[in-house]
This record gives C-alpha cells, structure tokens and sequence, in this order.
C-alpha cells in the first residue's frame, strides 16, 4: 500500500461519514426544491425556480426566527452564565458533579414531554393562579412571547451552561490571584479575566444554541400557541399538513443558506474578537 | 559565595522616620480543615533586604509567603505591613506583589497590557502618558523593551519570567514575593536569572521575599535564609550562619551538603563536645546550642573540610576510595570507612595536583580539624 | 418483536387512557409536531411463544392496523386473536396527510387502514386502495348504513371502503362566561371572538376546519376553493387573530384549566370535555360546517390480506362495534350497531344531533385537503 493508499484510507470513514449524513441529505433537498408539488402533494421532478420566486410568501416566517434566534440564544446566555459560574468557580468541587448531573437530568425526558409540563406551569391554573393568590390578577403567560423565551430558556440552558462551564473550570485560578495581587477589585477581575477567558466557551455555546433555534418548532407550536410563526414551523405545514415538498425543500435550503452565512459572520467576529485585543482592552 | 550584607547592619542603620521592619509574621499559624501548613511563625522581614523561604514542599513556606500577599487569611496570629495589621486586607489593597511560580500572565493581553494591569487598576486612574511610560522604563529594566506588542505565547520560558517581573515591579510594592520563579527553566538560564533577581533588587531597593526548594538559589540570592520544616521555622540566618552555624541536622543537610556520623554525646565541655560511635570510634567537634551530654547525636563535617592523605595521620581514619568524580577545580570522592559507612570528600584542584589523586581501590587516610566539625542533637 | 418502533401494551393502554382524559387531541397528536408515527402492538402475547389451536381457517399469525388514538376497544382485538391465532398490530397516527405519506412511500407493511371520507379519492387515484370483495366480508349489511356515512366508500361503483365512525365539527364554549347570550353559530363564534370573547378564543391548527369555519360566516361552502370566497375568509381570520388566545388543535388543555373560553371543536373532544365540565357545551354552528366519517379499507399490497377480511369482519360485527362505541364515544351509521346501544348514548345531543343541525353540515371533500391556495391562506393566517 502506498503512503497516498494510506491517506485514502485514512480519511474514509469520516469522508463517508460527511457523504451520507450530510452531502446526500442536503443534495436531496437542493434537488427537491427544483422541483413541482404533485396534484395529491409530495414531489413531482421538474427543474424551476418557482419554489425560490415563492419565497416572499414565507418572508415573516423568516423575519421571526432571525430576531428570535438571536434573542433567545441571548436570553439564555444572560441565564446560563451566571449559573455556569457558579458551577466552576464558586462550587465545592464535591457538589460539582451533582449539580452538574442535576442540569442534564431534564434532557433524560423528551422536550416534548417537558414542554408540554409548561402549559401547565404557565397556564391558567398555574403561576398566574399563584399570582393571583398573592393579589397580582390578570397575568396571561402561556400563549404568549415570554412563554416561547421561558420555554427556549429552559429548553436550551444545559447547551449553553456545558461549554462556559468548561471554559470557566478550565481557567487557571492562579490568574484570578494574580488581578487581586495587582490590585484589581473582584468584579474588576470579572471583567478583565475571567469574562474574556471564557469567551471561547461563550462563542461555542452561543453557536449551538443559535444554529438548533435557528430550526425551532416545538416550543413556538406547544408554547406560542401557534400565534408566532417560525421558518421551522412552515417547514412542519409545508411537509406535513399541506404535503408542498418542493416548496418546503426550497424554504429549508434557504434557511440552511442564511444559517451558513450568518455562522460564517459570526465565527470571522469571534476570531477577530479574540486576537484583535492589542489596542483595545475589553475594559 | 559573595560576602553579604547581614540583618545586623540593617537594623543598625534604620532611616529617618521609617522603620526598618516593612512585615512581620507574628505568632502566626495556618491550618486548612485538620493539617497545620504553618504553626507559631515569628519572622521580622527587614526593609531593602532579599529574604528566602527555604525547605522542602510541603514544609509551609509557601502558605508564608500567600498570607503576605493576602490569599490566606492566619487561622490565629497577625501578619503585618508596614506596622498595620493585614489579616483581614484583601490582597488587592495590600502594597504587596506577587511573581507567581507558572507566571500566571494573562494570555489575552500584550506583553505591555500584562506589564501595566496594575497601573491601570489604580483609582485615581493614572494618565495613559504617565503608564505607558513606566511599563517602557519596566521593560527596559528587565531587557525586553521592543517586545511590547508581543502575544504571551510568542515569549520563550525566560521571556515570559521577566515579563512576570516586569509586571509585578512596575507597580514599585513595598515587597515583591517571588513563588519558585525559577523552578520552570532549565539550569543555565536559571544562573542567568539569578544573577539578574539580584541586580534588580539591588537597583530597585525593593524588599524580596523569595520561596524555594533549592538551596544553591537561597544561599547565592538571599541576605537572610529563614529555614522551615512541617510548618514551622528551624532557623533564620544569613547564608554564611545557617552554613556554619545549623542549629540542627536538618539544617545542616538543608544548607550545603555534609556527612553525618550517628552515636552517643559522651561530653560536652567549653563549647565542645565528644560523640562515640556504636563501634567504639570517638569524634570530637564544636557543641551545637542545645546539646547535652548522654543523648543520641551526630557530627557533621563538610566534605571540603575533610583532608585526605596517602599516609595514616594522628586520629586520621583509614578508608577505601570508592569512587571518583572530576569536576575541574574540585575532585568529589566517595570513599568507605569500615565503620563509618561513606563519606564524601571534596578536595581542591592545588591538592590534587600535589597529590596526583587517588584511583579507585586505593586506601587513604582521612583527617580533619576539630574545630571543622560540629556535634549535633538528633531531630 | 421485529419492529422496533413498539410500545408494550400497557403502555399503550396509559396512552389511551390519556387522551380520554383529554389532555391531548387526537388530530393534534404530534401531527403537529412531526412526532406523529408513533406505533403500538395489541395483542395478548407475542406469536410464537404462543400454543396455537387449530383454526377453522389459517389466516396467518397476524395482521397490522393503522388507525387514530383512542378509537378501539383492546378486548375486541384480544377476541379477534382468541378466535383467529393472528394478533393485532396497531400503528397510531396523526393525520391523514401522515398516512397518505406513508402508503406513497411504499413498504407500510399494513394490512387494514382508516381513512377518513374525503381522502378515499386520493388513494384510489393513486393507486394505493385495493377494491373490496364483499364476499368475504359477510357481517357487512350495506342496507342497514346510512348512505351519508357510507357513500364515500364506494368511487366510480366499486367498493373501496366500509364505514367506521362518524362526527362532527362544531365549536366548545365555556357557558359560564357566555353573559346569558348563548352562541349558536360561526357568525357568533367569530363575532364574540371580537369582544367578549377576547384573549379567549382558540381555532384550529387545520386549514379544512379554520378556514371552512370562517367560509360559514359569510354563508360560504366550507369546501370553497373560490378565491373571492376565500379572500372574505382570509381578512376574517386576520381581523380575529389578535382577539385569539391560541391556534392549536389541542385545545382540551386550556378550556379545562379555564385559560380559554371559546374554542373549535370535534365531536369526541366536546363529549369528553362536557361530561367532565357540564359548563362546556358543544354547538353545531347552524350555518353548517363538517361532518366526517372514517372507513376501514385495505391498501395495495397488504401482507395479509386474508387477516384484513377477517379482522374488517370481526369489527362490522354489530355486538364488537357496540362495544366499540362504548370505548371510545364516536357514533356509527350502522342501524343493526345502534340497536344495541343503550338509550342514553343514542338520545346525547352531542353525539347525535338533531337531523336540521346535521343537514347543514358538509363532508370535507379530496379537493378541499389538497388545495395550495388554501394551505397558503393558512401560513398568512399564522405569520400575520
């Protein structure tokens, strides 16, 4: 075997790897999306842009889930990072695994069956009703935004807590000594240690959440009461109720489009967050 | 060894207004759940002087040193600066820096960001000019000026430790505690470094606090060496007193090397006392501090104290040469007394050529003086 | 078991149990959700580990179900297998737009399937529906049908389908907060929705129902494809949105925690929610709107067809399907059926309404389902 042989037969598996689960799929849907929807539905083969000139169609659906991803994505840092450094560096390391295990448990139960725990939780007969009894009335959540942002929250939390925890445990504690002795004030140190350190782990946290919400449907459909229409909730309609897989083909290839520029935008911001620090401190 | 100013002097010329005494560890103890990292240390830490922790990890030196700086708290006792109590000061109000044994730069900052963290911490704020200026002068001091702009990570071992430097002694602390600075590189740089710690501590006037397992780097860099073994201090000296004078075995073996015949103190007289061997064998040497006649004790003597010759002298012991090591203006033997056991003897090149040497297998006769040997209790 | 989709039967039954409670609608099972293939065994015990008598006949060790949640009764499949040696296997969906996907696919492995009345077209069309031979269906008495519930089982004179339930598609309102002015139809329904409804109100995650129903309040044919009739629905339906509280075809949670008030409705849901809650009342819009009726039918291809004959057969038997409607509570159009069922059943005003109320009603038809235009009214409905 030759040494090129070698490499061939080095790269294979992840080469088959990146064929079946990701080129075939995807190739699929770029065909699909060429295509007609037939008279009962499904896919009738055709080459035309009219799926693509049909876009606009879906244009709010595409407008709601470019402000809710970023926003939910941000929601959930805002929770997730106070939570995961707690976690890595004020924990006694003993407690450290059990409280870590206790933020994965929930993913052990379907989203589904979890979510649909939050109807209850913030339907009539749950936090409102508490409310009421301590004499604030009239409280609507579920149905609601906040209701789709609790739910994505919750949903998405241990995604974004898992990589900050990592980066926030991985710090080297004697920098933090090293600020103090220099005279910086512990928030000081917050700001210009441990917050930049743990950008890295921030960045990948922010990205899972981001590219899975980017996708969402569940939650807006069990929480949002249907009122709020994601690009993953068209995607639903157009495979499941209305059978149109040419249009939905050509939807879903777009959002996989805007998902790769906007992640490309994003990682070229990191990357230049990162090292362009020479003359701008964070602070 | 380069002779060295002793605690003596500067207590004996304290300046006007100021007190001598810039910290102080009183009756100070650290414990951590059920271990004793440092039990009842008294240690007065003079102004402008190089002070050394020195003992083996684990012995306490470096919780010492940590209460200084204010990452510990004393279980019981007071630590002082500057007169004031600090117990409870946290260390970023303590007039106090730290050069940390891994450095603990700041990787996503500059080397000039890393060098003026401190200053920019300052409240009033320092002018930009005013900072930017005193981390040029710091990276002058420490030979790294045009690396300003450099990423932590491009700065080899040695670079990154001036850095280290460059970064605490900027901010001009009222003591600069070094962890094992230079535990990290490898030997010959080590050297260099030392040589340049000492240069700069003369140049800045800073107090220095030194902890370090190596004896070689308290004895050649310290004005004072204060010894410490299981949380406690065995004893505090200049380099030439601990070598000299140890107050104990351990202090003795510490501080330079040594050989150690074990027996039974048989008197002690007039600053002198007598050790019989279990086989019989009687020594005689100066009486440490301490020692009573009928305890268990040993005498120690310096291998380069010890003369060998090819014939027998008064008292000389008869040994066979075991082992040769040349080291250019010292040959180290290693030879075995029959009773004894081995000895190290360390002779003088002028000697060697006089004597032509010893080959290995040969009988020589080992003689030293009494006032060379010192007799001291067992830890 | 070889297919690994499975849920023990236990499991099955908790299931079941679920939704009578009503905590998930049948339509809305997932259908929304994507999670809609959810697949079950019934049966006593696995085949093979299983002495088997001698039958009369040898229709092999089992035959595979596709129907909705909540619509059988377990001991007449146990029956089923007690008489035949086969054990049935239950496969639950979602919609029939699911099920349709599935038979095109090829390879369901299905022996019997319930379609629901306007999608028979679809699949004798596209060739997935096998013509019936009546002969080997002998407890099938098509005179004691009511031709409106089976008429839709037959395309160009063949015999594709036999009927299995009926319903209806009204609305649910909370009575309690109705201000002592009953509502009565779709123009009420929307009307009220506007104000004292507000915030109240849910609609159908369906185009055919939310869409037929606003067709009603202009007098409109619930199955219109006109675009000038469906441009009236449409600005209805936009005008609504904010007044609703949700769109969701899974309604029963929030008008039982009192969350909603008003909601679109079908007839087993309305049954389950007013035995529980007597405030709740089922009304038929009297301006018309649905009506349905689902069928057994066997597919192209069926691995066993002569288990399907036997297992269709056992369930038109009169006593087994009045055992049915006991489990379940949907009405069937089988006179002989009917004549066991108890009084009360018979006489409920929800699951048999009054003759001028049902004659309004229209059934969905094929077209309706299929329509672009209308399932692109809905997306607009839902993104406004």
């Amino acid at each position: 075997m030759t040494r090129q042989e070698r490499n061939w037969l080095l790269v294979a598996p992840a080469g088959a790897w990146f064929l079946v689960m990701l080129v075939l799929p995807l190739s699929v849907v770029l065909v699909f999306s060429f295509g007609e929807r037939g008279p009962a539905g499904g896919y009738v083969p055709a080459f035309t842009l009219e799926q693509y000139a049909n876009l606009p169609a879906r244009l709010t659906a595409f407008k709601n889930t470019l402000i809710l991803a970023p926003l939910g994505t941000l929601a959930a840092l805002l929770i997730a990072y106070p939570l995961a450094y707690q976690l890595a560096v004020r924990t006694d390391p003993k407690w450290k695994t059990i409280l870590l295990v206790l933020v994965i448990v929930p993913f052990w139960t379907s989203i589904l069956i979890r979510s649909y725990a939050w109807i209850f939780i913030l339907g009539g007969r749950g936090l409102p009703a508490l409310l009421e009894a301590i004499g604030i009335e009239g409280v609507r959540l579920i149905y609601t935004p906040l209701a789709v942002t609790i739910g994505i929250v919750y949903g998405y939390l241990p995604l974004m807590v898992f990589p900050i925890y990592v980066a926030l445990d991985r710090l080297d504690k004697r920098l933090l000594e090293a600020s103090s002795d220099l005279g910086a004030r512990p928030f000081r140190t917050f700001l210009q240690v441990t917050l930049p350190l743990s950008i890295p782990g921030v960045a990948t946290g922010c990205l899972l959440v981001f590219i899975l919400l980017m996708g969402e449907f569940l939650i807006p459909a069990l929480l949002g009461g249907g009122k709020v229409f994601f690009v993953g909730n068209a995607l639903v309609d157009l495979f499941l109720q209305s059978r149109n897989w040419a249009f939905g083909s050509a939807v879903a290839f777009t959002l996989i489009v805007i998902m790769l520029v906007t992640v490309t935008i994003y990682m070229r911001l990191i990357a230049r967050l990162r090292l362009g620090r020479d003359d701008a401190q964070i602070m | 060894m380069a002779p060295k100013a002793s605690f003596a002097q500067y207590a004996a010329r304290p300046q006007a207004g100021v007190s001598a005494t810039v910290a102080e560890l009183r009756s100070v103890s650290k414990s951590f759940g059920d271990v004793l990292a440092a039990q009842d240390l008294n240690l007065g830490i003079a102004r402008g002087e190089f002070l050394s922790f020195l003992g083996p990890s684990g012995c306490g030196k470096t919780t010492a040193l940590r209460m200084l700086a204010g990452f510990e708290a004393p279980s019981s006792g007071e630590v002082l600066i500057d007169g004031q109590v600090v117990n409870a000061l946290e260390p970023f109000r303590r007039p106090v820096n730290m050069v940390f044994q891994s450095y603990a730069l700041f990787p996503h900052l500059t080397v000039a960001d890393n060098i003026g963290y401190g200053l920019r911490q300052r409240r009033p704020r320092l002018p930009r000019q005013e900072i930017a200026e005193k981390v040029g002068r710091a990276l002058e001091i420490v030979r790294l000026s045009g690396f300003d702009r450099r990423r932590i990570w491009e700065m080899s071992g040695g670079q990154q430790q001036r850095v280290a430097l460059a970064r605490a002694i900027v901010n001009e602390p009222k003591l600069l505690l070094l962890d094992e600075p230079l535990a990290a590189l490898d030997r010959k740089l080590r050297k260099e470094m030392q040589i340049e710690l000492q240069d700069l501590q003369r140049q800045l006037g800073i107090t220095f606090v030194l902890v370090t397992h190596d004896q070689e780097e308290a004895l050649s860099l310290s004005d004072r060496i204060c010894v410490m073994r299981a949380g406690r201090i065995v004893q505090v000296g200049s380099p030439q007193e601990l070598y000299d004078h140890p107050n104990s075995r351990y202090v003795a073996d510490f501080v330079g090397t040594s050989n150690f015949f074990e027996g039974r103190v048989d008197a002690v007289e007039g600053g002198r006392a007598r050790l019989v061997t279990a086989s019989g064998l009687t020594l005689a040497g100066r009486a440490s501090a301490g020692l009573a006649a009928g305890t268990t004790g040993c005498l120690s003597i310096r291998p380069e104290q010890i003369r060998m010759t090819r014939a027998p002298e008064p008292e000389s012991q008869a040994v066979t040469v075991h082992n040769r090591i040349f080291l250019g203006e010292h040959t180290e033997y290693l030879v075995r007394h029959e009773t004894l056991g081995n000895i190290n003897v360390l002779t003088p090149r002028q000697a060697e050529q006089a004597d032509r040497g010893f080959e290995t297998g040969e009988t020589a006769h080992l003689a030293w003086s009494d006032a060379a040997a010192l007799v001291l209790k067992n830890d | 078991m070889e297919d690994n989709g499975h849920i023990s039967k236990r499991k099955f039954m908790e299931e079941l149990r679920r939704y009578q409670k009503g905590s998930v609608t049948r339509r809305h099972f997932l259908g929304v959700t994507g999670l809609g293939t959810a697949t079950a065994v019934l049966g006593a015990a696995v085949p093979g580990l299983r002495p088997r008598p001698a039958f009369a006949q040898d229709i092999g060790d089992r035959v595979v179900l596709a129907t909705w949640p909540n619509y059988h009764d377990t001991a007449n499949f146990d029956a089923f297998t007690d008489a035949t040696g086969a054990f049935v296997q239950v496969n639950v969906f979602g919609s029939n737009e699911e099920m349709l996907a599935k038979l095109q696919a090829g390879g369901s492995g299905w022996d019997v399937f319930v379609p629901t009345n306007y999608t028979i077209t679809t699949y004798v069309g596209e060739d997935l529906i096998e013509p019936l031979d009546v002969s080997k269906l002998p407890n099938y008495d098509p005179a004691a049908f009511d031709p409106r519930f089976a008429d839709a089982g037959t395309v160009d004179g063949t015999l594709y389908a036999v009927p299995k339930n009926w319903g209806t598609t009204g609305f649910a309102v909370n009575t309690a907060h109705d201000g002592g002015t009953p509502l009565a139809t779709w123009k009420d329904f929307f009307d009220r929705t506007k104000t004292d409804f507000s915030g109240r109100t849910m609609v159908h995650d369906y185009q055919l129902t939310t869409i037929g129903n606003a067709l009603k309040y202009f007098g409109y044919s619930f199955n219109s494809v006109d675009p000038a009739e469906l441009a009236d629905a449409e600005k209805l339906l936009i005008e609504v949105k904010p007044h609703l509280f949700a769109i969701s075809s899974d309604y029963q949670p929030a008008m039982r925690s009192g969350d909603a008030w008003l909601t679109m409705c079908w007839t087993g849901d309305g049954k389950q929610m007013n035995s529980d809650m007597p405030e709740i009342a089922y009304v038929l819009g009297r301006e018309g709107g649905e009506i349905w009726s689902d069928y057994y039918a066997i597919p192209k291809g069926a691995p066993h067809r002569e288990a399907a004959y036997a297992l269709i057969n056992h369930m038109l038997d009169p006593a087994v399907n009045a055992r049915e409607v006991l489990a379940h509570g949907y009405p069937v159009a089988d006179a002989n059926t009917n004549a066991l069922l108890p009084a009360e059943i018979l006489n409920d005003p929800i699951l048999y309404p009054a003759q001028e109320l049902l004659d309004a009603l229209e059934f969905g038809a094929a077209a309706t389902l299929t329509d672009p235009n209308r399932a692109e009214l809905l997306a607009r409905f839902k993104s406004a």
